[in-house]
């Protein structure tokens, strides 16, 4: 390999077919006499602009566009050598580092000799060594391309914004699960909203079995074993449900917390009491039948009761969670929006209750496409108010442009899986720990299950990754009409 | 049951007319391509790359030339003829400090029904300095043609070598080609004059005569012509009559020791403005030679008034710029060979006043 041009932070390198390098991966570009190296990694392969090639190819096709039969007599055997410059390839790669006596800066400001300078592959396991990317909390998420193990530290996960997008059945879940799974082990509380229904068999073997997680995973599944009474709940959470939720007017709204503070001060929070009291309620009309038809929306969710017994508490759950580890899966998947919405509201009310008073220590949200139950405002509440909360986030989703560029810009990792439409790319590619070129380069040529890795991960070196594979029963899977005739 | 096998031998040799020439592989070509490059090697070389061409249109002063207004108006013979052509091409690869390194490719196309197929040489590089030119040549010459033409190769300049070496293989693939293809026409690149350091006349005679034993006609194409009628290259000269047709010249005196062993034409094969000089075998009669331009009509693709089976010759053996840089990294690393730049005078000196190729 020779370098061939340097402008800015990329780097082009001349690459002859026997060296067989791929996007992705790193080079190091050795000045011995400077004593310094750049780490520069591959984002395009390109064909080398070879003078004459054009016409070398056209000459082969000019028999009705077939190419033309015939015999070459080539004694000195120049032909190798001609496909040997022909087929020379262009590397256009990003620099991410300066390697001086074993030590790394970011800096790209140098430039390396062109004559002088040794460019070979740089051994993932040796970019590892150089970029410290392991930790006293090891994930391993997959395999890199020369077979060498992705560790990732889950201190690199606490107490950050993470987001896994790629397009359908690229393994965006497959890896949230693992990332999950990982986290519990580690004694983590995990809380998933699960829109379809994919996580609440984490607890067990691909073949039906109960695996070591078993006890750890809570599934919840609202209106069925996932239900709250009225006396459990504190008026804000409720107050929230009804404004974010059930857009409840202001006013509304003050008549509601008259008629819920006169109901506790009589130690009568209960469903049939509170609709009574809204019948009863004597203020304007328009604020009855609005309050009136919110009560009703509650009580259709099915999600409140007055059974002290029915009801679930999430508390219980979290406690256990905070205890051993584990995961609580609030299962979304047959929900209508607006109880999807309800119960989001709940749970996020009860995690930041739960967290300000200091009785959840913190917690990993899982959201899986986030745009069908979260309401406007909470986009920033979550990357702002309530990660000082303890609430740290991985959005997952197929449609990054659901997700405000905001998020994008604070993301501290990006698992990225492949991508094929350029608008889908320029959305992630406003994160502000990666480059536009190496997200819309590389990421559209991910096959599946393999993933980019952007961010604090994996110290800011973007690496390629072929998720490991899980012996979890999967249940995302969709549901086909041509099943049985396949 | 037993299938009945039949023996299949190769066809013999003797079945075939005799050529006096071999048309076994360039065995020689190769031997002296080996044998020329030992002698460069761990020297240094300055890359250059430069196309030669070939004098293929040695011209004639004759006051008496004129060419006969009355067009012969032709008619496509379809009659299912083989086509074959040939041609060569030299590029100079490199310099070193004693000589230059240049490259020798040939090519035979030929057209049978619908396709085409070809043969191509090459490339033989040689390595041809002040000491070894006449040795590389002679040796060829003699290989190939059994006698070397008298003429004192030390007169001739070291520039003018490549396009000699590449004549050589033209003739020699002209010579195959006229001698193993029957019933056909054999298309040659440029012109049936002889007599010249290049073209010995009997060498010509003899690939021409081959030829017709052969029953093959040999039409030359001159893509360029220098031949003037009051002062208008022949190919100018506009008729009112459509084409195809062929323009007879008359009076045309070669001088000393040049001779023409073909009968010049001016032919303008198909619609627009595009007219070459083609040279038919004289020893051919007037209503052969017709014969064979209207069945290369009807059995070749004529576009631009340029038999395509020519053009792909032409094509198959022209280097490109990759097959260059290709040959200057073969050298360099079979032969170890340090490539180096050495600047151009002309820039160094004038800036960007300064002609001359740019090597950077």
């Amino acid at each position: 390999m020779k370098l061939y041009k340097k402008e800015g932070n990329i780097l082009q390198v001349l690459s002859f077919p026997n060296e067989t390098v791929e996007k992705g991966d790193y080079l190091l570009v050795d000045d011995v006499e400077a004593g310094k190296a750049l780490i520069a990694q591959i984002i395009d392969v390109q064909f080398a602009s070879i003078p004459g090639v054009l016409e070398e190819l056209l000459r082969s096709l000019p028999d009705g566009g077939e190419i033309m039969q015939g015999e070459d007599f080539d004694p000195l055997q120049i032909a190798p050598y001609i496909t040997y410059i022909q087929d020379a390839s262009l590397l256009v790669c990003k620099i991410r580092a300066t390697v001086e006596k074993d030590s790394l800066s970011p800096s790209s400001a140098w430039l390396p000799s062109r004559s002088q300078s040794i460019i070979k592959k740089l051994p993932i396991p040796t970019l590892f060594k150089l970029a410290k990317i392991d930790g006293k909390l090891p994930i391993v998420i997959g395999g890199t391309k020369d077979s060498s193990l992705l560790t990732i530290d889950a201190s690199h996960l606490d107490g950050k914004l993470n987001i896994i997008t790629g397009k359908k059945e690229t393994g965006k879940s497959h890896l949230s699960k693992l990332l999950m799974i990982n986290l519990v082990g580690y004694r983590a509380t995990v809380v998933v909203f699960d829109l379809n229904g994919e996580y609440i068999s984490l607890g067990m073997t691909s073949d039906g079995k109960r695996n070591a997680h078993y006890d750890k995973i809570h599934v919840l599944t609202p209106g069925q074993n996932f239900k709250t009474a009225l006396r459990q709940l504190n008026l804000h959470v409720l107050l929230g449900i009804l404004i974010h939720a059930l857009h409840l007017p202001g006013t509304s709204a003050r008549e509601f917390r008259r008629i819920w503070q006169s109901l506790r001060d009589r130690d009568m929070l209960n469903l049939h009491e509170l609709g009574e009291a809204i019948r009863n309620w004597n203020c304007n009309q328009h604020v009855r039948d609005a309050l009136s038809s919110r009560y009703h929306a509650l009580i259709n969710t099915g999600f409140f009761t007055d059974n002290a017994a029915e009801a679930t508490l999430l508390e219980d759950c979290l406690y256990k969670a905070k205890e051993h580890g584990g995961a609580v899966i609030i299962n979304l998947r047959n929900t209508s929006t607006i109880d999807r919405q309800i119960v989001v509201e709940y749970v996020l009310g009860k995690l930041v209750e739960q967290l300000t008073s200091w009785k959840l220590k913190a917690t990993f949200l899982f959201a899986e496409e986030a745009h069908l139950y979260l309401r406007e405002t909470y986009w920033d509440d979550i990357v702002t108010r309530m990660r000082h909360f303890g609430i740290f986030t991985t959005f997952i989703t197929n449609q990054p442009d659901t997700i405000k560029e905001n998020i994008y810009r604070q993301a501290d990792n990006i698992f990225l899986f492949n991508f094929t439409n350029e608008h889908d790319l320029d959305v992630v590619s406003r994160a502000a720990r990666v480059d536009a070129e190496t997200v819309k380069l590389i990421a559209r040529d991910l096959p599946p299950h393999h993933c980019l890795t952007l961010g604090k991960v994996v110290k800011d070196f973007p690496m390629v990754v072929k998720i490991k594979a899980l012996d979890v029963r999967t249940m995302g899977e969709t549901r086909l009409f041509f099943t049985d005739t396949s | 049951m037993v299938i009945e096998q039949y023996t299949i031998a190769t066809t013999p040799k003797y079945n075939f007319p005799q050529p006096s020439i071999d048309t076994t592989l360039p065995q020689r070509f190769i031997e002296q391509s080996i044998r020329s490059l030992k002698h460069v090697q761990n020297q240094s070389f300055q890359l250059n790359q430069q196309a030669f061409q070939q004098a293929d249109n040695i011209e004639l002063h004759a006051h008496t030339f004129h060419l006969k207004m009355q067009p012969i108006i032709l008619r496509s013979n379809h009659e299912e003829t083989p086509i074959a052509a040939c041609d060569t091409s030299t590029i100079k690869v490199g310099e070193t400090s004693r000589g230059m390194l240049i490259a020798v490719r040939g090519a035979n196309v030929w057209k049978h029904r619908k396709n085409y197929k070809y043969t191509r040489l090459g490339p033989f590089i040689f390595h041809i300095t002040e000491e070894n030119k006449r040795e590389v040549y002679e040796t060829l010459e003699k290989a190939y043609f059994l006698s070397a033409h008298k003429q004192d190769q030390n007169s001739v300049n070291l520039f003018q070598n490549p396009t000699r070496i590449a004549s050589l293989l033209e003739r020699w693939l002209q010579a195959t080609l006229s001698g193993t293809m029957h019933d056909g026409l054999v298309l040659f690149d440029g012109s049936l004059t002889a007599g010249t350091a290049d073209t010995p006349a009997g060498r010509l005679k003899q690939i021409l005569t081959n030829a017709r034993e052969c029953r093959n006609i040999v039409l030359a194409f001159s893509k360029m012509t220098n031949l003037r009628v009051n002062g208008y290259l022949i190919t100018d000269v506009s008729l009112q009559q459509r084409d195809p047709l062929l323009l007879e010249t008359a009076g045309l005196r070669p001088k000393p020791p040049i001779i023409l062993l073909g009968e010049v034409y001016v032919a303008r094969l198909c619609h627009g403005n595009y007219a070459f000089r083609m040279d038919i075998d004289k020893e051919n009669s007037t209503e052969r030679r017709i014969e064979g331009v209207e069945k290369l009509l009807g059995n070749d693709i004529l576009t631009q008034g340029y038999p395509e089976t020519l053009r792909l010759a032409h094509i198959l053996c022209t280097f490109t710029a990759n097959e260059v840089i290709a040959m200057q990294y073969f050298i360099a690393r079979k032969y170890g060979l340090r490539i180096i730049n050495r600047p151009d005078m002309h820039k160094l000196l004038f800036g960007p006043y300064g002609r001359g190729e740019s090597y950077s």
